[in-house]
């Protein structure tokens, strides 16, 4: 039928403009980041001669030496004089590793040595991933009736607003409150306390951190002084889960928004439901209303017929 | 969700990080204080070895090759020609890991420019991905459900219980695509990137769980690699999209259930609620001694029963169903009482356990003859009932479980034999989804016929209600009713989860006529006697017999009385259908009289 080839066409429409959208980004990386690249090689080159032309040691002495602590250093373990001697492992940086493992954050500033622990990772992250998420899902539905639904009349009775108006604007409010509370002020906080960074920097941390793509170059509370590091390092967890619900609150009302405008009809994309008509699928469905179930999973994009995208969209 | 639920679930989830957080300090720790004696031991060797060498050149070398290799180098391979990291495929993978938000971070910018660019390409990028997995996740998902919804069917023709069938298949799914998106490529990385087993397999599940620590990053050693890492990126993808729509499947499976069982607690609690009152006024109205005492040993063991089963309340065994009010004509139970809990003894048989009726009927020496076994067998939920089945029957004979209590007129319902006609029965699958689940529940069976009539006589799943047709071709409602009076312990009768169309041809079988019981067996006649005694106390449950009223399923397997109407309407779920009768509040019209003697 031509909604389902409708579907199938926009489907790899998407699919080609997104390859597109990866190659174009690996093109600008590319060419930022290989002049500083080769300068940092060349850097290190040179500093590795003048090393090993002032000392007795030959180059492979040097190298063994150097892979031994690069390994060590892969593991957070550092012989340089300033590190003290806070394990990496304590209850502190333990549960920070266990949170940015279930939040899917990870940034890989310490990972599991032993082959238990890697083992246990596995596991451990199967099962904690889907309950955060049905945690996060969950304080996220609790949220939107008062930050969502009750500002949208408020504005619609107040102001007079057609609705699509309302949305649109409350959206571009809660954007904007989230952007300074979370991202913004957070930012100052952590470039004050982490002297090596600039406010850049911790935007850029703050920004990779609740996206949970968390590269890992930056990372808080790995200073070697750093004081209240226990509280530092927990606090950072506290930001670290509200912010996700904020992103997650965001991209909901996003969602409904873009329901009321007809995008995502326009783009053949599932429907943001309402809490009630959530539950549309009863658990054994058998004879007809299998039937109709198999009918609405026919027409797959049909936006009438989805589930939440929410729940698809991790 | 409801707030209590939430802070469970907080609860849950903060639990569940220190518990993880105690066991990675106590398995990681060791380890890492090993690998910093062992790189001090390194250091150490190293100094002594080459005494030309200061500490604070070697650290400061250290330090500035340790920001090197932070930034992505490999400096290992001293060569002096150099390959860059950023190639092209490489910052493809870059771009992919930054957009699926895995980020393994292995490769991160380091100009302020790169990450003032990757911040905006992953604003746009990761709702453009999010739709790009809610497309592929939709297609996938459609294939998955039409492949479940087949399975099902399949395994529903062979009448296993839904609920069973839903677990298995979405076990199965999970298992097909662990099998696909994870045991294969950890196989591929084994082979490819000569990692152990369990790196390969720890990659793989940190990959695709979005985590992407780094600390192995496929095709990241690989210069000639080309075709490999969009070939990882792709795999990336559709295990994502795969696992995203398995979720959803089971999370929307899950909140179904979840609703259900609370409106299914709800609906109890208004039927205890209901109970209760109903037997204060009975207390009231005959001056009988509080009802609910607790010397009264069969009190004590219905008490044992009924604990249990708000166990399995809870957990949401029971399934939904209605309460239909019994009402007697004279107010009274009849005899048929007696050869009913007989028979119903029989039927709870068959309603607990498909495959064990047939065993059981045969121990009922007298009873009632369930022609319908098979039949019954077919319809049954599954349930694994052996065990209350047996302890059914033991404490059956004689004191019949008085888990049902039927109030007939005398004649015609005497006897109940199966009839071919159950329009009331075919009513209620059409009203709704849940008056269709407890219709579907029902079953019927054959009963204790001491010679009358042929009544066509239903039970929902949890035998607590019954539609009576009586032979002259009215029917009643059959209200079975746990009745602190009987001094026979109360019967088991797990209720099946319930799902809302558990089997397909349940209402078809409701309707089919069933064989004709048997003639009436010795036994019935001694339980008629006694239970014609119990039943003349047993009045002012009674009220003026509802004929049309169609069958819901009770709530509980405890026999209740009929419902006030006021409460009845606090539960709005009710299907509309059901009719609620004035006379059910009011008193009985007709004066209790003696028990009609029986022979």
């Amino acid at each position: 039928m031509s909604s389902g080839y409708k579907s199938w066409i926009l489907l790899t429409g998407f699919i080609l403009f997104y390859v597109a959208y990866l190659l174009l980004g690996a093109l600008v990386f590319s060419t930022i980041e290989r002049p500083v690249e080769n300068k940092l090689k060349s850097d290190i080159q040179v500093l590795k001669e003048e090393f090993l032309n002032q000392s007795c040691v030959n180059a492979t002495s040097l190298e063994n030496f150097l892979e031994k602590v690069l390994q060590a250093n892969k593991y957070g373990i550092s012989i340089l004089p300033n590190s003290s001697a806070s394990s990496n492992w304590d209850m502190a940086s333990s549960l920070f590793f266990a949170n940015t493992l279930v939040t899917t954050v990870g940034y890989g500033h310490t990972t599991p040595l032993s082959d238990t622990g890697k083992a246990f990772s596995i596991f451990y992250a199967l099962l904690g991933v889907p309950f955060t998420m049905l945690v996060l899902t969950a304080c996220v539905q609790r949220l939107m009736h008062p930050v969502t639904y009750g500002p949208i009349s408020m504005c619609r009775q107040r102001l007079g607003l057609d609705p699509l108006a309302a949305t649109a604007v409350h959206f571009a409010i809660l954007l904007l409150l989230v952007v300074l509370g979370f991202f913004v002020v957070p930012a100052v906080v952590f470039s004050h306390i982490e002297d090596t960074w600039s406010f850049l920097d911790a935007i850029y941390f703050c920004f990779i951190t609740l996206c949970t793509i968390g590269l890992g170059d930056y990372v808080p509370g790995e200073k070697p002084g750093q004081k209240f590091r226990s509280l530092y390092k927990i606090s950072v967890m506290v930001y670290l889960f509200l912010g996700l619900m904020m992103m997650y609150l965001v991209l909901r009302a996003f969602h409904r928004m873009a329901d009321l405008h007809g995008l995502t009809s326009f783009f053949q994309l599932p429907h943001c439901d309402e809490d009630t008509e959530e539950d549309k699928e009863p658990i054994i469905e058998a004879g007809p209303e299998d039937q109709h179930e198999a009918e609405a999973s026919a027409k797959p994009l049909d936006p009438a017929s989805q589930t939440s995208y929410n729940t698809i969209n991790r | 969700m409801r707030c209590p639920t939430l802070l469970a679930l907080l609860a849950g989830v903060m639990l569940y990080l220190v518990m993880g957080a105690l066991v990675f300090r106590n398995l990681e720790s060791p380890k890492e204080s090993k690998e910093h004696e062992k790189l001090l031991c390194t250091t150490r060797d190293f100094l002594g070895n080459h005494s030309c060498v200061t500490a604070q050149n070697l650290s400061d070398l250290i330090k500035s090759v340790v920001k090197a290799v932070e930034a992505g180098l490999d400096v290992k391979h001293s060569s002096t020609n150099f390959t860059s990291r950023w190639d092209l495929a490489s910052a493809f993978f870059f771009c992919g890991t930054i957009i699926t938000t895995i980020g393994f971070g292995n490769l991160s910018p380091r100009t302020k420019w790169g990450q003032l660019f990757c911040v905006c390409y992953a604003l746009v990028g990761i709702p453009m991905f999010g739709f790009l997995l809610a497309g592929v996740g939709d297609h996938m998902g459609t294939g998955l459900r039409k492949a479940v919804w087949k399975m099902e069917t399949l395994f529903l023709k062979r009448r296993i219980s839904p609920t069973y069938v839903r677990i298995m298949s979405a076990v199965l799914s999970i298992l097909i695509g662990c099998l696909i998106f994870l045991a294969v490529p950890t196989l591929v990385f084994k082979e490819v990137e000569d990692w152990s087993f369990l790196e390969a397999l720890y990659f793989v599940v940190i990959t695709l769980t979005t985590v992407g620590f780094g600390d192995y990053v496929a095709g990241a050693n690989r210069r000639d690699g080309d075709l490999f890492k969009p070939l990882v990126w792709l795999w990336i993808v559709f295990g994502l999209a795969y696992f995203a729509s398995i979720l959803t499947m089971i999370g929307n499976w899950l909140r179904v259930l979840s609703k259900k069982t609370r409106a299914e607690m709800e609906e109890l609690r208004a039927h205890a609620t209901d109970w209760t009152q109903n037997i204060q006024n009975m207390s009231m109205d005959f001056r009988i001694p509080n009802p609910l005492d607790l010397n009264d040993p069969f009190l004590l063991q219905r008490r044992r029963w009924k604990r249990s089963t708000r166990r399995r309340v809870r957990r949401g065994a029971l399934g939904h169903h209605g309460r239909q009010g019994v009402i007697g004509e004279n107010g009274h139970l009849p005899n048929r009482w007696v050869s009913h809990t007989r028979s119903m003894t029989r039927l709870e048989v068959v309603r607990l356990g498909g495959g064990e009726v047939r065993n059981e009927g045969t121990r009922l020496g007298p009873g009632a003859v369930l022609g319908a076994d098979s039949r019954v067998s077919a319809r049954s939920e599954g349930r694994s009932l052996g065990r209350t089945v047996a302890r059914s029957l033991s404490l059956s004979m004689p004191a019949a479980r008085s888990v049902m209590e039927l109030d007939y007129d005398l004649d015609p319902v005497a006897m109940m034999m199966l009839q071919g006609e159950s329009v009331s029965l075919s009513e209620s699958p059409e009203s709704d989804s849940r008056s269709e689940v407890s219709s579907s529940d029902f079953h019927t069976y054959d009963m204790c016929t001491p010679g009358q009539g042929i009544t066509f006589a239903s039970f929902d799943a949890s035998g607590s209600l019954c539609t009576v047709r009586g032979s002259q071709g009215g029917s009643r409602q059959v209200f079975f009713q746990e009745d602190v009076r009987f001094p026979v312990p109360l019967q088991q009768l797990p209720k099946s989860h319930n799902p809302t169309k558990p089997i397909p041809m349940s209402p078809i079988f409701s309707v089919k006529p069933m064989p004709l019981p048997m003639p009436t067996p010795p036994g019935c006649k001694m339980l008629d006697f006694f239970g014609e005694n119990l039943a003349y106390i047993d009045e002012s449950s009674d009220t003026l017999s509802d004929r049309n009223q169609p069958i819901e399923g009770a709530v509980s397997p405890r026999p209740r009385k009929p419902r006030r109407r006021s409460i009845r309407r606090q539960l709005p779920h009710r299907s509309p259908l059901k009719e609620r009768r004035d006379s059910d509040m009011q008193p009985p019209s007709n004066p209790p009289t003696p028990p009609p003697l029986r022979d």
